[in-house]
């Protein structure tokens, strides 16, 4: 058991909220309670990324993610109107019982398989070593030295995921 | 004479020349006229004329250069002890392929000079002939380029340098055999006949091949140099052992183009080509390339003597076999046919006993007597407007005279009457075979020459003698482009025994000294010359007697179709069922049909409708209905539901996990 | 397993907890993504399971001590949100056809 300290309580609050939250998405029949509830874990896997020395990251997190995209994904709920999910005849049991069942054993057996894997490889270090008091400066000049390519890729990404979705959701092709 | 490929290469040109002619010609009449053949138009006479200019030219040119060649060689090989060394000429190396080489090259020796001698002469002579017994076909133009190209694959045959060669020339002379027999190709006997002696001729191709397989493998080479290399060991006395094998594989080649043993079954029934094919083809040439084989690895052959034992057996067995058989054909032409079989005989007759140079003799002697009877027989034929059946003839000795002459001289050639040609030849083998002592053989090449003598005096008594049974009145002479011909062969076969005068009688046995360098023999021993001479004298009178015979009997024949000859019919009548199963051609045929091409068809239909159709067809519907089914099974895996796609992507990534975890 | 590498400052939380939340929050989005019939939870479970693995990797990035790991999760979260936006704008066009988004009762390329 390893000694109680700060860091150790934040962790555990944290990940209960986010775990749990996480359940309540899941078990909710409403899209919009779903939505409200992975806002939620999105707070808690923030508070996560900055124990892991990583508060660019969680701030990410919640900028963009909780922020913006289930923002997005509220608007279009409301858009189309859903309404609850309707429990009417479900006739699909087979799929229920097994799906639970092999996302269970998923989850179990990947537990175990992430916890048996080995230490990560003692490799040359591929960025500057953390924890460190000025990370993200040190972010930002990786991302334009050595992941540049990939950023300007990524730029393109978005811009080609713009015009897609603004061309998949016209009414007319005008 | 340094060009002794154009010897060949003339006949191609003319073969070349003809068909291209005849092609277009044809395709250019069909244009004009609509639809339906004429088969009984003449050609025009300036493609007639043509086509006879360039096919007798080409064969005749290469007769001058083959005259040419040889003459001066083969004067100069007679004044030399060991004669002269064979002309060798390369043309082209053919194939080259590690140690080995075959070369494209030709080879004049005192063997090829004697075959190309009476085979360009007769050869000539017998397209001169064709000029006016074809002349009122459509397919004249046709006729005279395969005749052409036969004459290429012959010429290639006789002055080949190799075995591979060779058989280049011998697989062409089966070929065009195939074309001129099947010449009628509207006849469906002719294309049946044609058929037949193609694969009669391919069962002994089989040999062949193997045969030259085995000098290979035995000597390293299959040029005739191998012949060098076995003179050698007959002189040294070993043999060894692939010896045997390769010289009866070599013998069933020749026995399969010379129609010998089981396979002459395809030369009778090759009389449906026209009349002058089956004397060039059938009679002359091509039927004696076999022979021509055998005296070519004669030294191969004395190195196995069993070997040449069998040759000999069967020779004779064939000999005699094919002569009862000419005793009671009605068809002028198959009497002829089974003559050629009888004769060929007598020729490997001679090869098996040893006395190659008598065998090639009779080979040279047999080819202008037979190729006049053959061309006589046309010219019979050709007077009884196309009856051949000698039932129905008769009394044609006043009208068709010149026939009628040449033919009996050749009669008597035949049937080997002193002077004649056939008396030397003949004799030379018979006596051979007693000098060897293979008593039993002579006895045997007596008794055909007995029968010989009585089948063809038949043949010539039906034809001309007696009373006409037929349309006599309105038989007439054929022209002069027929008769010419007729006239010189018959003159050939009177002197041409003149080569082979044995010592005996005050001659200088020319042709067995003259063949003296290109064949090997086993040591013959000398008879006595009172026995010889006896032994002579005893074959004359057998051979008179059964000229007479058959005088007696069909001389003055008078009876009607059916029964020409009283006593004949009554002799037919005592031999009983005997006698009917000779006349039925001893029912060889209907035995090779019974005995394998039936067991063959069954065993093929039962490969074809059991095997093929069922099990392998099975194997493949039985797949294609497989995979059919299981797609029939598996479609129910696309629900069209993307959940149930994404619970069988994570079934197989659980799966992966584990496996991961398990390793 | 647990335990970081030489040379870098240890952690105070044990990172096989880190790793133990990561892998259970991605079966939560799993069963999610397989049980639910509505199309938008189905997109907001593997939303879940992008962000689980976000978590993986940031504890190993911690754990090796190197920043790298750190810049993948940059990477995914902004393909994350072209892709949300691509995926909804799909739902949209598919709501105007079918009027519904159950998954269900799309199931058009069916035997």
């Amino acid at each position: 058991m390893p000694a109680l300290s700060g860091e150790l309580v934040v962790f555990g609050c944290a990940s209960f909220l986010a775990l749990a939250f996480a359940l309540l998405m899941v078990v909710q029949k409403t899209p919009v309670r779903s939505v409200l509830s992975l806002i939620v874990t999105f707070f808690g896997l923030s508070v996560l990324a900055i124990l892991l020395a990583a508060p660019f990251i969680a701030a990410l997190q919640i900028f963009v993610y909780a922020g913006a995209i289930l923002v997005l994904f509220l608007f279009v709920i409301m858009l189309l109107n859903l309404k609850e999910e309707t429990a009417d005849k479900d006739d699909r049991p087979v799929q229920r019982t097994l799906g639970l069942l092999v996302a269970l054993a998923l989850g179990g057996l990947l537990a175990g398989a992430t916890l048996r894997a080995p230490v990560p490889p003692r490799g040359p270090l591929t960025g500057p070593r953390i924890p460190m008091p000025d990370e993200i400066p040190a972010l930002g000049r990786l991302l334009f030295s050595d992941y540049l390519f990939a950023f300007e890729v990524l730029s393109l990404l978005l811009l080609v995921a713009a015009v897609g979705a603004l061309l998949l959701s016209k009414r007319r092709f005008e | 004479m340094k060009q002794l490929w154009l010897i060949p290469a003339l006949p191609l040109a003319g073969f070349l020349l003809n068909g291209l002619v005849a092609l277009v010609a044809s395709s250019m009449r069909a244009e004009k006229e609509s639809g339906a053949d004429h088969p009984g138009v003449p050609l025009p006479y300036a493609q007639r004329l043509f086509h006879g200019v360039v096919g007798v030219g080409s064969v005749g040119l290469a007769a001058v250069l083959s005259f040419a060649a040889l003459v001066p060689y083969a004067l100069g090989s007679m004044q030399v002890p060991e004669g002269l060394a064979p002309i060798v000429q390369k043309v082209y190396t053919w194939m080259a392929a590690g140690d080995y080489t075959i070369d494209v090259a030709f080879r004049l020796d005192t063997l090829s000079a004697l075959m190309l001698s009476f085979v360009t002469l007769v050869g000539t002579l017998i397209h001169v002939y064709s000029v006016g017994y074809m002349q009122k076909e459509e397919g004249y133009g046709r006729y005279f380029s395969y005749l052409n190209l036969f004459m290429f694959a012959m010429l290639t045959l006789v002055l080949a340098d190799s075995l591979p060669l060779l058989f280049v020339g011998w697989e062409g002379v089966g070929l065009c055999s195939y074309l001129l027999i099947g010449y009628y190709y509207d006849k469906d006997f002719a294309v049946a006949a044609g058929k037949k002696a193609f694969i009669a001729n391919r069962v002994g191709d089989f040999g062949m091949v193997l045969g030259i397989f085995g000098v290979f493998a035995l000597f390293g080479t299959a040029d005739f140099s191998f012949v060098e290399l076995a003179k050698r060991q007959v002189l040294a006395g070993n043999a060894p052992l692939g010896v045997y094998a390769v010289c009866l594989l070599l013998f069933l080649g020749a026995c399969g183009k010379s129609a010998q043993g089981p396979l002459y079954v395809w030369l009778p029934d090759a009389m449906a080509g026209p009349t002058p094919v089956s004397a060039l083809i059938h009679a002359a040439t091509m039927v004696t390339a076999g022979v021509y084989l055998i005296a070519r690895c004669s030294a191969l052959f004395v190195l196995a003597p069993d070997a040449l034992t069998l040759v000999a057996w069967i020779g004779a067995g064939t000999a005699i076999f094919a002569a009862t058989i000419g005793l009671a054909q009605n068809d002028i032409k198959k009497v002829l046919a089974y003559s050629t079989v009888s004769q060929l005989g007598y020729m490997f007759l001679a090869c098996g006993v040893g006395a190659f140079g008598a065998g090639m003799f009779h080979v040279f002697t047999h080819s202008f007597f037979k190729a006049c009877l053959f061309l006589g027989s046309g010219s019979v034929i050709h007077a009884m407007h196309h009856e051949q059946d000698m039932r129905k003839m008769g009394g044609l000795a006043g009208r068709i005279p010149q026939t009628f002459r040449t033919m009996l001289v050749a009669t008597l050639a035949i049937a080997g009457i002193v002077p004649l040609a056939g008396f030397f030849s003949k004799d030379m083998i018979l006596g051979s075979a007693a000098a060897s002592g293979h008593w039993v053989l002579y006895l045997v090449g007596l008794f055909t020459a007995g029968l010989t003598a009585f089948y063809m005096f038949r043949l010539v008594s039906m034809t001309f003698f007696g009373a006409p049974r037929g349309h006599a009145e309105h038989a007439h002479e054929s022209p002069a482009t027929m008769t010419v011909p007729l006239w010189i062969l018959a003159a050939f076969s009177v002197v041409a025994g003149a080569v082979g005068i044995p010592a005996v009688l005050g001659g200088t046995d020319a042709v067995s000294r003259f063949l003296e360098p290109s064949v090997t023999h086993p040591p013959i021993g000398e008879m006595a010359h009172g026995l010889e001479i006896g032994l002579m004298l005893l074959s004359l009178g057998v051979a008179v007697t059964g000229l007479a015979w058959a005088w007696r009997w069909y001389g003055r024949a008078a009876g009607p179709v059916e029964a020409v000859s009283p006593q004949a019919h009554a002799f037919y009548e005592k031999t009983g069922a005997l006698g009917r199963l000779v006349a039925n051609r001893w029912n060889v045929d209907e035995g090779i049909e019974a005995l394998v091409l039936s067991p063959f068809r069954k065993i093929g239909t039962f490969l074809w409708r059991g095997f093929d159709a069922l099990f392998i067809d099975g194997i493949a519907n039985a797949s294609a209905f497989l995979v059919e089914l299981l797609g029939d099974l598996l479609r129910f895996f696309t629900t069209g539901h993307v959940r149930n796609y994404a619970l069988a992507f994570t079934l197989g990534f659980a799966a992966l996990v584990a496996y991961v975890w398990m390793s | 397993m647990t335990g970081a590498l030489p040379g870098v400052a240890p952690m105070a939380v044990p990172p096989g907890a880190f790793l133990v939340v990561a892998t259970l929050l991605f079966a939560i989005g799993l069963a999610g993504a397989l049980l639910k019939r509505n199309a938008l939870s189905i997109f907001l479970s593997i939303e879940l399971m992008l962000n689980a693995v976000n978590l993986l990797f940031l504890t190993y990035a911690r754990m090796r001590g190197d920043l790298a790991g750190q810049m993948i999760v940059f990477f995914v979260i902004a393909v994350a949100a072209a892709e949300a936006a691509v995926g909804l704008a799909i739902f949209v066009a598919l709501f105007r056809t079918h009027r519904t988004v159950d998954v269900d009762k799309i199931a058009l390329l069916k035997w």
